[in-house]
C-alpha cells in the first residue's frame, strides 16, 4: 500500500503538477492556467522565481510579481502579446547562455510547453488562484450513460469518470461484504452475527438505510472517529520529551467522543476546539474543547528553556491548525515565504500571533489547568461557578486597582541596604529619581532578600506597600522574555530609630493581573507560591500589599523587607526578582475599601465559590487561556525561522490570499473564519479526509496537502459537490455526510479486482471497484476483542493498560510503570489505551499508529513481517484467541461446523469447503501437538481451537475491510 | 434458506467469475518496479513485497554497514580526547565574560569557574596523538580511528540534541539516519530487519524511540529494538505451547487461505502479506539465532567482557558484530549514563564517569578488534560519540558550588570518532581553542556528519530524498551542508 502512495506522491510532486492523465497536444480551446500553465511554472521556474527565491524580483507564484516588471524593468509577461513577453524570449532562446532555465538548473521547456505559454499569453494571460484557494462551487451533474447505476448524486461524478476512461463499475458487493465495510467504516467494529442475520433477512426497501442509521446512532460511532481525530490532535496521555511523564487529558478525548456522537456541526466543532475559551459565556465543555491545542508537548527536561518550548508549542499550534483544517503545508513559511503557494514569511508570524498570547508556558504543572468533573450536571455547575468566580475576582480587583493607579497614591521608598542569601550581588541605584534594587552575579536558588529603607516620613499612616518588579532589560524582555519570579513569602518590619522591630501584618495581596494563576495571597504563607510571573516575564509587574492595620511611623523609623523566593524552574533556575522599586501609600481609601461591607462580602464569596468549585473535583486539564490584552505578548517575525533572531513586530492576521477584511482579528475571529461558509478549504479538507477513511485514499491523495505541492484531485467536481453539500444541505453534519457516501453506489461496489481494472487502474483512482483496505491499528485490536467475546462497551474515563510485554517503558528519570489493567478494563477499545509518546503501545505501532508527538494527517499503511509477529505471537492477541476458541467450543455440531461458524464471525461469510478442510487439518495437527506436559494450557480441544483462532486472526480477509 | 445457505449461494455466483484469476503469484513485484522507475529515477527502486531488498547506491560505497555507538548523555571530550593544557593551567579561575555573553546553558548560572581535565593525558601510537588515561584498551586503536574535534550542534538539551544528531532536526517527526540508510540501500539480509537498535545503561535515550523512528518515511524503515529481557525482538517468539512445527502449520494454513482470497479479490496487497508471513517465520529463527550470544566462544566473551543475560554495552557490542556479519545494514547502539553534571555520584566526572569509561573501553575496543580480525572493519563504519560536548567550566547548578565535579552541556565543540568503513586512519580533524570552548577551524555540524556517513555508504545526501509535506525531504535538511572530505580514506 505504502509504495503505491509513494509512487504517486512522487510523480506529482517531483515531476511537477502535470495533469494526471498524461500530456495532451495543445488544442485551440482556452488554456487553463491551473491545469496547464501553473504546472509548467512549478516544474521549471519557481525553484528560482518562486516564494523562497525571487531571483531578479520575479516570482511565478504571485500574480502581481509575474505580471510586473521585475528588476530588469522588462515585463516578463505582456498579456495578449507573447512576442513582447520576455518570458517567451528567454524560454525559447536557443542560446545556451541565455536560455531559461539555465542548463545547470534543469532541462529546457518542451515545444508543447512553450506553445502553451504562448497561447496563454495570447489569450490574455489570465491568472487563476490555485484550485483549492477558490471557494468550491456547486458543479452541474455530469451526463452519464448508465444513470440507473447511480443511487446518490455523488455517483454521477464517479460514473462519468469511470465511463470516460472506458471502464465500467464493479458489481454490487454482497450484502455481507458491504455490511462489514460499512460497520468498520462507521463504527470501527465488525458486524455481529445477529446484525448480519438481521440485515440479510431484511427484505424491506430501506434495509441499507436502516443499517446505516443504526450504526450512526451507535455510541461506537464517536469512538471510531475520535481515534482518527486524536491523530490530528496529537493527543497522548504523556507530556512527551525526555521523562515523558503522564498528563491528564482524557476528558478532552471524552469531549470528542461526545461531540462526535452528538453530531456537533463541524463548524461549531472547529470553533470550540480553536477558541472555545473565547466564546461569550463559554461553558466548561467549550474550554475543555480547547485542550485540542494543549496537546502540544511540554518539555520537562532539566535545563530546558521554557520560552523555547513554549515557542515550539505555539508554532506547532499554527502548523497543526493549517494541517488539520486547511490542508496546507503552512509550516514551510516558518523560515521563508512558501515555495509554491502565495503565502509570505511574514504572514506565517501574523497567524502565529493568534496563538502567542495564551498563558501556558511549558511549565511542568501545565498551567493553566481547569478541574473537569465527570458528570455533565457537575460540569454545568462548574461552568456557573467559574463564571461567578471570574466576575467577583474582576470586581474585587477593579476596586483595588482604582486606588492603586491614582497618581498621588504612592510615595517612593529610598533604599538603604540590600542583601541576599547565596552568591547574588545586590546593588542600589537611583533611576529617574527612584531608588532601585538590582540583582547581579551568580544568583542562587531559594535566594532570600533582606532590604532596608532609609527612615520614612513620620507623618504618614502607612496603609500599603507596593513592589514593582522590573525585568533587567525592559525593552528586550518584550521580545526575549526573561526568567520570572515568585515571592513565596514576604515579611515587613518597622524598625524604630532605637532598633526595636515590629512586624507589620499584611492582610491581602493583589497583583496587576485580575485572574492570576498563582494566588498572590500565598505570599503570606510558607508555601512556595505567591505573587509572581512564572516562569517568564515579558515586562514589569506590580503588586500591592495591604496592611492589616494602618501603621503609625515614629520618627526615624525604617522599613525592613524580607522576601523569600523558593520557586525554581526544572533546570534549577532561581525565580527571583531581578530589579525592583518599592513604594508606600498612606491613602485612606485603602482602609475604606478593606473595611467596606462590599469588599468583605466579595472576599467571603470568593472563598465560598472556590471551596464549592473544589468540591466538584475532577482531574486538572490543561486548557487555553488568553493573557489579558494589556500584557499581550508581542509577536515578531523570526529571521529564517529562528526564534532567537527576532525581526520586526507583526499583528495577528490571516494570509492576504484569502482576502479577509477583519482588522486586528482575535483567535475567536480566526476560528470563525476557518469555520465560515466562505473558507475555500475547510469543507474540502474534511470531506477529503472522510473519503480517505472510507475508500483508503482521498479524492486528493495527499490528504495533508491540498496546496500547490499536493496532488491534484482525481475528481475535482466530486470534491466540490460534496463540500458544498456538506456545508449547505447537510449543515456541516458529519453523520449526514457519511450517510450519503456509504449509501452511494460507489461505496456499494464489490472490491473484486479484474485484470482489466488492475491494468488500467492499479490504485483504483477511478473508483470502478469498491475499496479494500487493511484495518486501522485500533480496528485490528477491537475486532479481536469482539471475536473473543470480551469487548467491554464501557465508555470514557482514564486510559487503560491492556497487556504489553515486560520492560517496554524505560524512560529516563521516570518511576512510572505499566500496571496491566484487569478485566474488564483490559478489554476496552483501543481508543482508550494509554498513549505514551516515547513508548506507545507496541502492537498498535506495528500497524502504523503514530507516536502522536506531532499532528499526523495520514497514516500510511504498511505491510511488514513485524505485523505478522504481533497478531501471531502477542500474548494479548493470544488471550483473545483463547476467548474466541472458547466461543467456538461452546457451539453445537462437529469441529468442522464450529470452525466454519468461527470463520463466519470473523469474515461475515461462510467458508468454502476447502478452507474449512484446511482449518480442520490445522486443528487436528494442533491436537496431536498438544503439549500435554504443560499445565497452564487449556485442554486439548480448546487448545486446538485456539490455534485455529490464532490463524483466523491473521487471515488477509480478517485484517481487511 | 438459512443465513449461511443464502450466503453460500451468493458466493457461488462470484466463484463463476474466477476464470480470469490464476494461481501464480509471481510478477507483481516487477509490476511495481516498473511503476516506480517511471515515477522518478532518483527515488530508490522499492519492491513492495521486499521493501528492504538491497538497492544500488549512487556511487561505489566504501562502507557497507554502520555501527553507530551513541553515548547518550554525552561524554566529556575534555576528559578523553581533547587535550587542553591551557585549561589545566586556568583551573579554578572565573570564566571570562566573553565566553558567557549571549550563551545559554542548561544548568550553569552566573559566572562559573574553568576546570582543567580531571585526568592526565599522554601521547600514544605512531602519530603521537593525545589521549587521557581513561581508555587504556581503546588507546591501541588511536592510529586507526579518525577523530573530529570540532563537532558542533545547535541544541543544548539532550532530547532535541539527540533528535538533531540522529534525524537531522531537533523537532520530532523526522526520519532517523538508520531509517534513511535502510530506505536508500535496503539491507543485505532479508530474514532480519535492516535497521536494528540495541540499548544499554538502563534507559532509552532521552529523546525516546523517536531517535530510531522513521518519521515521515514508511514505518518499515524504523529501527527494530533488540531487547535484553523477554523476546529479543518484540513478539518474536511463539507463545508457550506453539512450537516451530505448529507455527509452520499455522502459517501454511494462513497462506493457503490467503491465496484463495487473492484468487477471489485480486488484491496485490494479499500477495505481499503472504510474503511477509513467510519472512516473519524465517525471522523468528534468524533473529533468535543472531541474538543468541551463547554461540560465541569463551575467548570472544572474554574479549568483550560480556555478561550473559544482562543488559550491557558489552553484550550489545558483540551483538552488533553478529548483526553486521549477517548483513544488517545499520546497527545503532545507545548507552545511557554519560551525563556528567556532577549533581550526584553517578553523574560525577570523578565517580560515575570513571566507571562508564571502564565499562565502555573494553567492549568498544573489542568490537574494533573483532571486526578487524574477521575482515569486517574495512566494510563496516563504526561511529562513536555523544549528542553534544561538555563545558570547559565546572557546573555550578543553582548558583552553588556542588559536592561532585561535573560539566554542563556544551553544544559549541565536541569530539567524535569514526573507524573502519573507508575513513582516514589516525587522522585528527579540526581544532578547538586553548580551553576547548569553540572550534578555531571549521566546525562540523550533524548534517555534515550525515552527508559524510552517507557518502561513505555510496549515497549522495542531496539525492537521497523522500517527498513529504510538499518538499523533497532529505536527512541533511534544507540548509547548506558539506561532506567532510578530509576524513575520507
Amino acid at each position: 500500500m505504502i509504495f503505491r502512495t509513494l509512487i504517486s506522491v512522487t510523480v506529482l510532486s517531483c515531476v511537477g503538477l502535470v495533469d494526471c492523465w498524461g500530456e495532451e497536444p495543445v488544442v485551440a480551446e482556452p488554456v487553463s492556467f491551473n491545469a496547464q500553465i501553473r504546472p509548467i511554472f512549478t516544474k521549471h521556474c519557481v525553484a528560482c522565481h518562486g516564494g523562497v527565491k525571487q531571483a531578479s524580483g520575479l516570482s511565478f507564484i504571485y500574480r502581481d510579481k509575474a505580471l510586473g516588471n521585475g528588476d530588469s524593468g522588462a515585463p516578463a509577461i505582456v498579456p495578449g502579446k507573447p512576442e513582447q513577453s520576455y518570458l517567451i524570449e528567454r524560454v525559447s532562446s536557443t542560446d545556451e547562455s541565455d536560455r531559461m532555465p539555465p542548463a545547470e538548473h534543469g532541462p529546457a521547456l518542451s515545444a508543447r510547453e512553450i506553445g502553451l505559454l504562448r497561447k496563454w499569453i495570447e489569450q490574455g494571460a489570465h491568472w487563476e488562484l490555485h484550485w483549492s484557494f477558490a471557494p468550491p462551487k456547486q458543479p452541474a451533474l455530469p451526463p452519464v450513460q448508465e444513470s440507473r447505476w447511480c443511487r446518490d448524486e455523488l455517483d454521477h461524478f464517479v460514473l462519468a469518470k469511470i465511463e470516460s476512461v472506458g471502464l465500467s463499475p464493479a458489481e454490487e458487493a454482497t450484502r455481507a461484504q458491504w455490511l462489514r465495510r460499512v460497520s468498520f467504516g462507521l463504527t470501527g467494529l465488525p458486524p455481529t452475527p445477529d446484525e448480519l442475520q438481521a440485515f440479510l433477512t431484511d427484505s424491506s426497501a430501506p434495509a441499507f438505510e436502516k443499517v446505516v442509521d443504526r450504526l450512526l446512532a451507535s455510541p461506537r460511532f464517536g469512538e471510531r472517529w475520535a481515534s482518527l481525530w486524536l491523530d490530528l490532535a496529537r493527543y497522548a496521555d504523556t507530556k512527551g520529551f525526555e521523562r515523558d511523564p503522564g498528563r491528564d487529558v482524557w476528558p478532552y478525548r471524552d469531549w470528542l467522543i461526545r461531540a462526535l456522537n452528538a453530531d456537533m456541526p463541524y463548524d461549531q466543532f472547529t470553533i470550540r476546539q480553536l477558541a472555545g475559551d473565547l466564546l461569550p459565556d463559554a461553558s466548561l465543555d467549550d474550554r475543555l474543547a480547547t485542550t485540542f491545542h494543549r496537546n502540544t508537548q511540554t518539555n520537562t527536561e532539566g535545563g530546558t528553556d521554557d520560552e523555547e518550548f513554549r515557542t515550539v508549542a505555539v508554532l506547532d499550534r499554527a502548523n497543526t491548525t493549517w494541517q488539520v483544517w486547511q490542508g496546507i503545508t503552512f509550516g514551510c513559511t516558518q523560515c521563508h515565504s512558501h515555495p509554491y503557494d502565495p503565502i509570505e514569511h511574514e504572514e506565517y508570524y501574523q497567524f502565529v500571533a493568534f496563538f502567542n498570547n495564551t498563558r501556558d508556558c511549558d511549565v511542568d504543572e501545565e498551567y493553566p489547568v481547569v478541574a473537569v468533573p465527570k458528570l455533565a450536571a457537575d460540569r454545568e455547575r462548574a461552568t456557573r461557578l467559574d463564571r461567578e468566580l471570574h466576575q467577583v475576582e474582576s470586581q474585587v480587583h477593579e476596586g483595588v486597582m482604582k486606588i492603586a493607579t491614582q497618581g498621588d497614591t504612592w510615595q517612593p521608598l529610598a533604599l538603604a541596604s540590600a542583601q541576599s542569601t547565596g552568591s547574588a550581588e545586590m546593588r542600589i541605584e537611583s533611576v529617574e529619581g527612584h531608588s532601585e534594587l538590582a540583582v547581579e552575579g551568580t544568583i542562587s536558588v531559594h535566594s532570600k532578600y533582606t532590604i532596608e529603607t532609609l527612615p520614612i516620613d513620620s507623618k504618614l499612616r502607612v496603609q500599603a506597600l507596593r513592589i514593582d518588579a522590573l525585568p533587567t532589560d525592559e525593552a528586550d524582555a518584550m521580545k526575549n522574555s526573561e526568567l520570572g519570579f515568585v515571592v513565596s513569602r514576604i515579611k515587613v518590619f518597622l524598625v524604630a530609630a532605637d532598633g526595636k522591630e515590629s512586624e507589620l501584618l499584611i492582610r491581602e495581596v493583589y497583583s496587576d493581573e485580575s485572574h492570576p494563576i498563582l494566588n498572590p495571597d500565598d505570599s503570606l504563607d510558607d508555601n512556595p507560591d505567591g505573587w509572581g510571573e512564572y516562569p517568564k516575564v515579558y515586562g514589569s509587574h506590580l503588586a500591592v500589599f495591604l496592611f492589616d492595620e494602618a501603621v503609625e511611623v515614629p520618627a526615624g523609623s525604617r522599613l525592613r523587607l524580607e522576601i523569600k523566593q523558593d520557586r525554581v524552574t526544572v533546570g534549577d533556575h532561581p525565580l527571583v526578582i531581578q530589579r525592583a522599586r518599592f513604594s508606600i501609600s498612606a491613602a485612606p481609601a485603602w482602609r475604606t475599601l478593606l473595611d467596606s461591607e462590599a469588599h468583605l462580602a466579595a472576599r467571603q464569596e470568593l472563598k465560598d465559590l472556590r471551596e464549592e468549585r473544589k468540591k466538584l473535583g475532577g482531574p486538572l486539564i490543561p486548557v487555553m487561556v488568553e493573557r489579558p490584552t494589556e500584557s499581550r505578548r508581542r509577536q515578531f517575525v523570526f529571521t529564517r525561522g529562528n526564534w532567537r533572531d527576532k525581526d520586526y513586530e507583526v499583528s495577528p492576521g490571516i494570509p492576504q490570499l484569502f482576502g479577509v477584511q477583519t482588522k486586528a482579528p482575535t483567535r475567536l475571529e480566526m476560528a470563525q473564519w476557518i469555520a465560515a461558509r466562505e473558507n475555500p478549504l475547510t469543507a474540502r479538507v474534511q470531506v477529503n479526509r472522510i473519503w480517505e477513511q472510507l475508500f483508503g485514499r482521498g479524492i486528493v491523495e495527499t490528504v495533508e496537502d491540498l496546496g500547490t505541492s499536493g496532488t491534484l484531485p482525481s475528481h475535482p467536481e466530486l470534491l466540490d459537490f460534496l463540500s458544498v453539500r456538506f456545508m449547505d444541505e447537510q449543515q456541516w453534519s458529519l453523520k449526514q455526510l457519511l450517510r450519503s457516501i456509504v449509501l452511494s453506489a460507489t461505496f456499494r461496489q464489490s472490491s473484486q479486482t479484474t485484470p482489466e481494472h488492475l491494468a488500467k487502474d492499479p490504485q483504483n483512482r477511478f473508483l470502478a471497484r469498491g475499496p479494500r483496505q487493511r484495518l486501522r491499528a485500533e480496528m485490528i485490536r477491537d475486532q479481536a476483542l469482539v471475536l473473543s467475546g470480551n469487548l467491554s462497551d464501557k465508555m470514557y474515563g482514564p486510559p487503560v493498560k491492556p497487556p504489553q510485554p515486560e520492560g517496554i517503558w524505560r524512560s529516563v528519570y521516570s518511576g512510572e510503570g505499566w500496571e496491566t489493567s484487569s478485566a474488564p478494563e483490559r478489554y476496552r477499545r483501543a481508543v482508550y489505551i494509554y498513549w505514551k509518546r516515547t513508548s506507545p503501545y507496541p502492537s498498535l505501532m506495528a500497524f502504523d499508529a503514530t507516536s502522536r508527538e506531532v499532528c499526523t494527517a495520514r497514516r500510511i499503511a504498511t505491510n511488514t513481517p513485524l505485523q505478522a509477529l504481533v497478531t501471531l505471537n502477542d500474548l494479548a492477541f493470544l488471550e483473545l484467541a483463547k476467548g474466541y476458541a472458547a466461543r467456538m467450543a461452546r457451539l453445537e455440531g462437529t469441529t468442522a461446523q464450529k470452525i466454519a461458524t468461527g470463520y463466519c464471525w470473523a469474515t461475515g461469510h461462510p467458508p468454502r469447503e476447502e478452507i474449512v478442510d484446511r482449518l480442520v487439518k490445522l486443528h487436528d495437527t494442533a491436537i496431536k501437538n498438544h503439549p500435554t506436559t504443560r499445565d497452564a494450557l487449556p485442554e486439548e480441544e480448546h487448545f486446538a481451537l485456539t490455534i485455529v483462532a490464532n490463524a483466523l486472526f491473521n487471515l488477509d480477509e480478517v485484517l481487511t475491510q | 434458506m438459512n443465513l449461511w445457505e443464502s450466503l453460500a449461494a451468493r458466493r457461488l455466483e462470484y466463484r463463476t467469475r474466477r476464470h480470469f484469476l490464476h494461481e501464480s503469484l509471481t510478477g507483481l513485484g516487477g509490476f511495481w518496479l516498473v511503476q516506480q522507475a517511471a515515477a522518478n529515477s532518483e527515488l530508490p527502486a522499492i519492491d513492495p513485497a521486499r521493501p528492504t531488498a538491497p538497492r544500488r547506491s549512487h556511487f561505489a560505497p566504501k562502507a557497507k554497514n554502520v555501527i553507530y555507538l551513541h553515548m547518550a548523555g554525552s561524554p566529556s571530550q575534555l576528559e578523553l580526547f581533547d587535550y587542553k593544557p591551557e585549561l589545566n593551567r586556568l583551573d579554578g579561575q572565573d570564566c571570562p565574560q566573553e565566553f558567557l555573553e549571549g550563551k545559554r546553558f542548561a544548568f550553569i548560572r552566573g559566572v562559573p569557574q574553568l576546570m582543567g581535565s580531571l585526568f592526565p593525558f599522554h601521547q600514544t601510537g605512531q602519530a603521537g596523538n593525545w589521549i587521557s588515561d581513561r581508555l587504556p584498551r581503546f588507546e591501541k586503536w588511536m592510529d586507526e580511528a579518525c577523530f573530529i574535534h570540532t563537532m558542533q550542534t545547535d541544541q543544548f538539551n539532550h532530547g532535541p540534541a539527540q533528535l538533531l544528531l540522529h534525524t537531522g532536526n531537533q523537532n520530532l517527526g523526522y526520519g532517523s539516519m538508520g531509517s534513511w540508510v535502510t530506505y536508500g540501500l535496503g539491507s543485505e539480509n532479508q530474514d532480519l530487519p535492516g535497521f536494528m537498535v540495541l540499548v544499554s545503561g538502563g534507559h532509552t535515550p532521552d529523546a525516546g524511540k523517536s531517535v530510531w523512528g522513521s518519521g515521515f518515511l514508511p514505518s518499515v524503515y524504523q529501527g527494530v529494538q533488540c531487547r535484553s529481557e523477554g523476546d529479543p525482538v518484540l513478539f518474536l517468539s511463539n507463545p508457550a505451547g506453539i512450537d516451530r512445527q505448529l507455527r509452520r502449520e499455522i502459517i501454511s494454513a494462513i497462506a493457503r487461505i490467503d491465496q484463495q482470497t487473492y484468487a477471489e479479490f485480486g488484491d496485490p496487497e494479499t500477495v505481499t502479506r503472504i510474503a511477509q508471513y513467510e519472512l516473519a517465520f524465517r525471522m523468528q529463527v534468524s533473529a533468535s539465532d543472531v541474538l543468541d550470544l551463547s554461540q560465541e566462544t569463551a575467548a570472544t566473551h572474554a574479549l568483550y567482557g560480556t555478561e550473559p543475560g544482562k543488559e550491557s554495552l558489552a553484550n550489545n557490542c558483540l551483538l552488533a558484530r553478529r548483526l553486521v556479519e549477517r548483513g544488517v545494514r545499520f546497527v545503532q547502539l545507545f548507552d545511557w549514563g554519560w551525563d556528567s553534571h556532577g549533581a550526584g555520584e553517578n553523574e560525577a566526572l570523578n565517580r560515575g564517569f570513571k566507571q562508564k569509561c571502564e565499562q565502555m573501553d573494553r567492549p568498544v575496543s573489542a568490537l574494533l578488534t573483532d571486526l578487524s580480525q574477521r575482515g569486517l572493519l574495512a566494510e563496516t563504519l563504526v561511529v562513536w560519540g555523544g549528542e553534544f560536548g561538555r563545558t570547559p567550566m565546572r557546573e555550578n547548578r543553582g548558583g552553588n558550588v556542588m559536592t561532585f565535579k561535573g560539566r554542563d552541556h556544551h553544544p559549541s565543540a565536541f569530539t567524535i570518532w569514526l573507524a573502519g568503513g573507508g575513513v582516514r586512519p589516525g587522522f585528527h580533524y579540526g581544532q578547538t581553542d586553548p580551553i576547548g570552548y569553540s572550534p578555531i577551524t571549521q566546525p562540523v555540524h550533524p548534517r555534515d556528519l550525515h552527508a559524510t556517513i552517507l557518502k561513505l555508504l555510496g549515497l549522495d545526501a542531496k539525492k537521497l530524498i523522500y517527498p513529504s509535506q510538499g518538499l523533497n525531504q532529505k536527512l541533511v535538511g534544507v540548509k547548506e551542508y558539506r561532506v567532510v572530505e578530509e576524513i575520507l580514506g
